[in-house]
């Protein structure tokens, strides 16, 4: 095989990204772990490995970069290495939204709404995420699909757990009780807050998942079906 | 089938002027209609083109349309017949003793290996630019001028050779040295002189074989930069080595490979984004060759 060193760049940047994308996983599963036992040790290691996980990126964009001005890839090559250039931003956001969730770990001042299962929304878009990875390690299209199937599951999780929040406080006395006490009232209202932008973030999750998935199937098979 | 003998090119050269006269009779009223919409937007047409040299088969079976005002690439490997073809359409490999031409070459529905065609006439239909500039020891004018006064053109001299020059980015460069050796021009220099040279007597198709092969970047830059332009006014067909070069260039890329076989032929942007042959795909990202 001719440009051996060339080939062997483009195996390490493959390698490189798997092991970001390992740690962004771990980071994940940290985060939720922090979340479901308000863990303050977990949390504070989820947010401060943030700085690894940016240099991560850091490193890996400017790998992509000179690969790009020295190597001048060309077809399938140039498609894994602009797949890749992408997938390491959606990484690197994946990180920030674990970060995230180690901040309302931290913040959180009250156990709210114990029904809605925040656990499940976000082990499953832990499962795409993971999934959304072997599929770019193995180039496998139909694994592609499937991860971008499980996004409507991920959505429809995320706007019933709305709901079910926004209607549980109002329809609970909570908001009377604690309506004439203002410090109390702020309080409340900063973790509802929270809990409907963790939600957020882990739909997000599940949309970086996504977006992984559908640079893999690009850089697969040209093919931007799965793109929007 | 052609072959094609020293015999039938000495003969060919007798009367180029009575030649060429005939080429353009066959071009204006022999094409049938069916082969004017065939060739719609096409100006060269192989048909099952193969090429020998004594006997070592250098192409094999090569069927293309090369587009109007465009810019078609032929990369491959060493040896892969890329060259060969090229010098097809300008009848080159008539001046090799050991070449042997099957198969039809049309320009503008005419077969060029037809017994009517005269090469001479038809090379001055289709131009060419070498891989070393090869401007002749005359001067910057005169190097422009030669090929009109050979086929006794008629018109103003000045005026094709200034915008000769002009078409070839270099007047701005030699207007007040038209005097001057054109071999004390610099190479870049040189070598858009030779494409003034082959632009002068008014073309249909520019053959350029590796053109800045031989250059450095800053000119190889002017070069490519050029045959963009060129390609508003010309057809142009160009060999090149560099896989970069014909990227950024051409409109259509074809890929020869060795043996002489043409395996992919297609716009650039699919050739090098998502070939669909895996030899293709493996050539051009290098895992062999």
């Amino acid at each position: 095989m001719a440009r051996t060193d060339y080939q062997s760049s483009l195996e390490e940047l493959r390698d490189d990204i798997l092991y970001m994308s390992e740690v962004v996983a771990e980071r994940l599963r940290t985060g939720l772990d922090a979340l479901e036992r308000k863990d303050e040790r977990l949390a504070r290691e989820v947010i401060d490995g943030d700085d690894e996980i940016n240099e991560m990126y850091l490193k890996l964009e400017g790998d992509c970069v000179d690969l790009i001005a020295l190597q001048q890839p060309v077809a399938s090559d140039l498609r894994f290495i602009a797949a890749s250039f992408k997938i390491i931003t959606d990484l690197e956001r994946i990180g920030d939204l674990a970060v995230n969730l180690g901040g309302y770990t931290l913040d959180a001042e009250r156990d709210l709404f114990p029904d809605v299962d925040m656990q499940r929304i976000g082990r499953t878009t832990l499962d795409m995420l993971e999934d959304a990875m072997d599929a770019y390690a193995n180039e496998d299209v139909e694994a592609c699909y499937a991860v971008a199937d499980r996004d409507d599951e991920v959505d429809a999780m995320c706007e019933a757990a709305s709901e079910l929040v926004v209607r549980d406080l109002i329809e609970s006395d909570r908001l009377a009780d604690d309506l004439d006490d203002d410090e109390e009232m702020e309080s409340l209202m900063q973790d509802v807050s929270r809990l409907l932008l963790t939600i957020r973030d882990l739909e997000r999750v599940g949309d970086h998942a996504v977006n992984i998935a559908a640079r893999t199937l690009y850089m697969a098979e040209n093919d931007d079906e799965l793109l929007y | 089938m052609t072959d094609n003998s020293e015999q039938e090119y000495t003969a060919s050269t007798d009367d180029p002027t009575a030649d060429e006269m005939s080429i353009e009779t066959d071009v204006s009223t022999s094409v049938s209609s069916s082969d004017s919409t065939q060739h719609a937007n096409t100006v060269v047409s192989a048909e099952n083109v193969s090429v020998w040299y004594n006997d070592e088969q250098a192409l094999q079976d090569i069927t293309l349309d090369i587009p109007e005002n465009q810019v078609t690439a032929m990369i491959g490997p060493s040896g892969c017949g890329k060259s060969t073809f090229l010098r097809c359409i300008n009848r080159m490999n008539d001046l090799i003793d050991a070449a042997h031409v099957e198969g039809d070459l049309h320009l503008r529905g005419k077969n060029v290996y037809d017994d009517d065609v005269d090469p001479v006439a038809l090379r001055r239909r289709v131009g060419m630019v070498f891989q070393s500039p090869n401007p002749f020891p005359k001067s910057i004018y005169d190097n422009v001028a030669y090929g009109l006064e050979i086929q006794d053109k008629e018109g103003d001299y000045d005026e094709i050779v200034e915008q000769s020059l002009k078409r070839a980015a270099l007047w701005d460069e030699v207007k007040d040295q038209l005097d001057q050796s054109g071999l004390e021009l610099s190479g870049g220099q040189q070598q858009r002189l030779c494409i003034a040279r082959a632009i002068a007597p008014d073309p249909e198709v520019i053959l350029m074989d590796e053109p800045a092969s031989a250059l450095d970047p800053v000119a190889t830059s002017q070069i490519e930069d050029l045959i963009s332009e060129l390609a508003e006014e010309y057809t142009v067909v160009i060999v090149t080595h560099n896989m970069q070069q014909a990227a950024r260039i051409s409109n259509k890329t074809a890929v020869f490979l060795t043996g002489g076989e043409l395996v992919e032929f297609d716009d650039t942007e699919k050739i090098f984004e998502n070939p669909e042959s895996q030899r293709v795909e493996d050539y051009i990202t290098g895992k062999f060759g």
